[in-house]
């Protein structure tokens, strides 16, 4: 399909993973494979229907939406040279902005218009607020991290701590009691034809607006990153700084441009934990899968695809062990949760399918 | 000063050389911290919107974290996993490896020191706390030594890999606590209270203990240990040197040293504890692992500094390919870094289980939350391992504080994680403070060492 620079000097083809159609049959194959397990698993205890099946492959969408933004973000921050273990932070950011915006914008409108309306109103606003947020956080890191070429780990630490400590704050200041009625999370929005379809309809397009878009950034980055100037630009900036200087590319720029992008992807897997899943903000309601969104980028090698993948991979641990633990209360449920973590270690490893990270990731540019 | 020449070769000038030292290492985290705390207080000023509130809350968290005895007590309890986890994050920085799985490595440590704590019920004290605390290191160096063993190996990336198994130690020690250690006496999943020979003594328990002559016997080994350490380090000074010359006459002050000592200790601390000990309130959860914490820290410093090993690990972290260059092997000592520092934070894990929780057991919901502000820790400090006992024991005094803070002003008690963050960004980027205060950039540029630039041929 696509031939991409992976390491330096080395053009080799991305044949097999990160290419549309085998994530596709993979996914395929994956969906078959858990039907099978499901049903084995539980039989005898209760009936896991076809409804029940179907559900828990629904959430399994809903639950990788997170962490693909996360990881996303990963993607664009990375194949650009930055490393960016931040996005936990902004994540938690933009969580919080969100549902402040949301609760808060809506007790304003709706007084002007209707309150449906006024609903839909304020959860747009609060999306746009919320990354607007994961951005600034995300312009502190790239300063930090390109101007002042702080060690882009460290950078990326301390903007996890500082995002603890803000929305922590502010939570407690403002968003822990007398809150008034907000307008809630998006509804379930049904695409109209498609979700008659009988087995995909209720997987695919019974979701809510944030996981449609997980799919649509998919294609985009892939575009953006593989089949424009732009994309070239950035790996380039990403393998061999240098080179990409000496032929006029502006390194600092472009780093900047991909990581406020990033953050700004950040911001929307940000807004799925209060404009989607629940209705509340806690202080550290992330819950660390900003960094496991790093580990799907990592099983996907740094490509959109496969970095949605990974995700499926992360929200099919969590969405099975769960429906299992409804019937099998006797079975362990930690194992089958460890095991994306595992797998993420042995696709690091280089056991199965070796993940080269950019050669220029984590350093600094210094111009000559 | 008319015999400034003179001066400057007596030692006293030696002395304010060092002092200058200390202050030029000292200068930049104190600046950060002030800078931070102003800029927490307009945080504060601005959100509550009453100057006294500022005041109240700084106030609040100094009383909180210090102004009596049982306040400063839960202080040090705090600070005491601090240090260990810090300075296990230390020792990876010291040789480039980020280990931001200290977290994990402190949940194995917990819950090993916790199976052996409940596993060999009837062993005496002396043998079974060394023992639950060993199992901690050696759970803690395992859990570490495997992401070392793949990036020396493979090249995987320590930060991601080790980032990993932090999940999955979570998992592992849910499952070991709720499938294979669960008390089924207990409302609440958790693991069964360990034997009360393993645990950690608080200061309050310590005349007690000290009835049993066995625990007697344990402490005064463990002092005669350490005045023969002193005695030793006290031998290499050039004063005593060129008195006690031959190494019968070392060897006759050694056992001097170490035997008296010995019978001072065994004979004498358990009638002075007896009769006087100022810890008498049975709340207080002050515990030994302070001073195990400390002794480490000494330990650690002697090793990275003193040892040709510490010289190895540094010299990797500084410049990897000076060392392979030098034929120092690159592949043992990540290994061996590893797995110290995951020793170390084991020895956290096992220290809080046997001595603070309130139960001495692993419960389900075990979470520490120590792991990101350890490494927060180990920056401000530059890995230094007394820098670090400082900054914990700042991180200590502010998270103790912080729950009077909220009681006292209404400010929230985050507003401690707020400044901790901003420390934490100043220290990392000093051209921010150096732009605040208007200091000019050191002329000489300061130690730092390079993470993660380098990969494993």
């Amino acid at each position: 399909m696509s031939t991409t620079t992976n390491t330096t000097g080395r053009i080799r083809r991305t044949g097999l993973r990160g290419t549309w159609w085998v994530t596709a049959l993979m996914i395929a194959f994956g969906l078959f494979t858990i039907w099978g397990l499901l049903s084995l698993v539980i039989r005898g205890h209760g009936v896991c229907g076809q409804k029940c099946i179907l559900d828990t492959l629904n959430q399994m969408f809903r639950v990788a939406t997170p962490i693909a933004f996360a990881a996303f973000c990963g993607v664009m921050c990375e194949r650009s040279g930055v490393f960016n273990i931040g996005i936990e932070g902004q994540m938690l950011m933009s969580a919080m902005v969100c549902y402040a915006v949301n609760l808060f914008s809506y007790q304003g409108l709706k007084n002007v218009m209707d309150p449906a309306a006024a609903g839909d109103m304020s959860r747009w606003l609060a999306l746009v607020a919320g990354v607007i947020s994961a951005v600034l956080l995300g312009s502190l890191h790239a300063v930090v991290s390109i101007k002042f070429k702080v060690d882009q780990i460290i950078s990326g630490t301390v903007i996890n701590i500082l995002a603890i400590g803000i929305t922590g704050y502010l939570y407690r200041q403002f968003l822990a009691e007398n809150l008034p009625p907000g307008p809630g999370t998006f509804p379930i929005f049904n695409i109209p034809l498609l979700s008659k379809i009988p087995i995909l309809g209720p997987i695919f397009f019974e979701q809510k607006p944030l996981t449609y878009l997980m799919f649509i950034l998919t294609f985009v980055i892939q575009y953006v990153l593989f089949f424009t100037p732009w994309g070239l630009r950035t790996r380039a900036v990403g393998e061999h700084p240098r080179a990409a200087d000496t032929l006029g590319v502006n390194v600092h720029y472009m780093r900047y441009v991909d990581v406020l992008a990033g953050s700004a992807i950040a911001g929307l897997g940000g807004a799925w934990f209060t404009l989607e899943a629940v209705d509340v903000f806690n202080p550290l309601m992330t819950n660390g899968l900003g960094f496991i969104g790093l580990a799907a980028m990592i099983f996907g090698k740094w490509t959109p695809f496969g970095s949605l993948l990974g995700a499926l991979i992360f929200g099919l641990g969590s969405s099975v062990t769960s429906t299992v633990s409804i019937f099998r209360p006797d079975i362990p449920s930690q194992f089958p949760q460890m095991l994306p973590y595992i797998l993420t270690i042995i696709v690091l490893t280089g056991v199965v399918g070796r993940a080269t990270p950019m050669a220029a990731g984590g350093k600094p540019y210094e111009k000559q | 000063m008319s015999n400034a020449p003179v001066a400057a070769e007596r030692p006293t000038s030696s002395f304010r050389i060092s002092l200058l030292r200390l202050w030029d290492a000292f200068k930049m985290p104190a600046l950060a911290i002030l800078s931070a705390f102003i800029l927490g207080g307009i945080v504060i000023l601005i959100t509550s919107g009453k100057p006294l509130t500022v005041l109240q809350a700084y106030f609040g968290l100094v009383q909180g974290a210090f102004l009596n005895q049982r306040a400063f007590s839960e202080t040090l309890v705090k600070t005491t996993p601090y240090i260990l986890l810090s300075l296990g994050v230390g020792v990876g920085f010291k040789t480039g490896l980020f280990n931001i799985g200290v977290e994990g490595q402190f949940y194995i440590g917990a819950v090993s020191a916790a199976w052996v704590g409940v596993l060999f019920p009837g062993l005496p004290a002396i043998i079974h706390l060394p023992l639950a605390l060993l199992a901690g290191v050696i759970g803690g160096a395992i859990w570490a030594a495997i992401p070392g063993y793949l990036k020396a190996r493979t090249g995987a990336h320590e930060v991601i890999s080790t980032m990993m198994m932090n999940y999955i130690a979570f998992r592992l020690q849910e499952y070991i606590v709720t499938w294979l250690l669960k008390d089924p006496s207990a409302g609440l999943v958790q693991s069964p209270p360990v034997a009360k020979a393993a645990e950690v003594w608080t200061l309050y328990q310590i005349p007690v203990r000290l009835q049993d002559p066995l625990n007697a016997l344990g402490v005064a080994l463990v002092f005669a240990i350490i005045a023969l350490l002193i005695a030793r380090w006290a031998l290499g000074t050039p004063r005593l040197r060129e008195q006690v010359e031959t190494a019968g006459q070392r060897r006759i002050v050694y056992l001097v040293v170490g035997v008296l000592v010995f019978l001072i200790t065994f004979f004498g601390l358990p009638a002075f504890t007896r009769v006087w000990w100022p810890f008498t309130d049975p709340y207080d959860r002050m515990h030994i692992g302070l001073f195990i914490a400390l002794a480490v820290s000494v330990g650690v410093w002697w090793l990275l500094w003193k040892t040709t090993l510490g010289f190895e690990m540094r010299t990797v972290g500084a410049n990897p390919s000076a060392a392979r260059y030098a034929g120092v092997s690159i592949t043992r000592n990540i290994m061996v870094a590893m797995a110290l520092s995951g020793a170390l934070a084991g020895l956290a894990g096992a220290v809080e289980v046997l001595g603070v929780t309130t139960c001495r057991c692993v419960q389900v919901s075990f979470i520490s939350g120590y792991g990101w502000d350890s490494i927060g820790i180990s920056l401000l400090a530059k890995n230094n391992p007394f820098g670090i006992i400082a900054a914990s024991f700042l991180w200590g005094a502010m998270g103790n504080g912080a729950d009077f803070m909220e009681l006292n002003s209404g400010v929230s008690k985050y507003i401690i994680s707020l400044l901790q963050g901003l420390v934490l960004l100043f220290v990392a980027a000093p051209a921010i403070v150096r732009w605040i205060f208007r200091i000019r950039a050191e002329r000489r540029p300061e130690e730092e060492v390079p993470l993660t630039h380098w990969e494993v041929k």
